[in-house]
């Protein structure tokens, strides 16, 4: 994606990340977040919750690398995420994305992301301003 | 970089708070960026862009929010007053992105508590607590910025 290309209202191609307790585990450990209401499912349950749950930073990164994938080469100045509900790992999400916002002098874009969970509810949602190079 | 639309008028507690801890710096940190953590955080996440996925790429750096995850011994300043409520929910996280971040890096963090808002809504009044922490490099360059929004409520 060129910034030239860029409109807004444009949506992002939806993606569904690979949110298994596999990768889940990877991103605790180089995360520091090695907790068991993040990697064990029954230890998850006695606390109350549906299983166990992806950190909220691994949502936010996630959006991160979404818009890598849709603007190869750009770069990410901020995103701003509410952390709303549950995302269970091993479930499929989807996370979808639009412009917002396009600064043609400063060929800067603000693009909105939600993360839903496979149950419909809302997950993550979250602001980015991208900037594109020249 | 807090949310504070459509908040109220602060309590006089939170008014109080206010005055005394947004802007201090409450507790330091230090933490080096370790290329294999840098990694295993963007492959767990799926990132293909080699600038975060192959060290021997020149660009190579820390996936844009790595620094969400450094938090600093203290989360609140010692004598924090227990303003909004027994129950904590993590609001959300916010992260701007100054310089990027290499391996071997040595990152200072600053604490500080940015804000403090209360916002009404179906369950009652929700307290608004952003704790900041601000990066420099070993370079003393600002790197990274993160507000962790941590909600009380009734």
């Amino acid at each position: 994606m060129l910034f030239e290309d860029v409109e807004l209202g444009d949506e992002l191609p939806a993606e569904h990340p690979d949110i298994s307790m596999e990768r889940v585990v990877e991103f605790t450990k180089a995360a520091h977040m090695n907790f068991p209401r993040f990697t064990d499912h029954e230890f998850a349950r006695k606390e109350g919750l549906p299983g166990a749950l992806v950190p909220g930073i691994m949502s936010q990164a996630l959006l991160a690398t979404m818009i890598h994938r849709w603007a190869p080469g750009c770069r990410i100045l901020s995103l701003d995420t509410v952390f709303r509900g549950h995302v269970v790992v091993g479930t499929t999400p989807t996370i979808s994305g639009a412009v917002t916002d396009v600064d043609d002098d400063e060929r800067v874009v603000e693009v909105d992301l939600t993360l839903t969970a496979e149950d419909g509810r809302t997950g993550v949602m979250g602001t980015a301003k991208v900037a594109f190079s020249a | 970089m807090s949310d504070t639309e459509g908040t109220e008028p602060a309590s006089t507690e939170v008014q109080e708070a206010k005055a005394k801890y947004v802007g201090f710096v409450f507790d330091t940190a230090t933490f080096t960026a370790e290329q294999d953590k840098m990694l295993a955080w963007a492959e767990s996440v799926g990132e293909t862009d080699p600038r975060f996925t192959d060290p021997s790429n020149p660009d190579f750096q820390a996936h844009p929010t790595f620094t969400a995850s450094l938090v600093s011994r203290r989360v609140l300043p010692e004598d924090f007053p227990k303003i909004g409520g027994p129950r904590g929910i993590d609001g959300g996280k916010a992260v701007v992105i100054q310089q990027p971040i290499r391996p071997g890096d040595r990152l200072k963090a600053s604490a500080t508590i940015a804000d403090i808002y209360e916002k009404t809504g179906r369950s009652g009044t929700m307290t608004f607590i952003v704790q900041r922490m601000s990066f420099v490099n070993q370079n003393d360059e600002p790197v990274s910025m993160v507000d962790w929004k941590m909600i009380r409520n009734p």
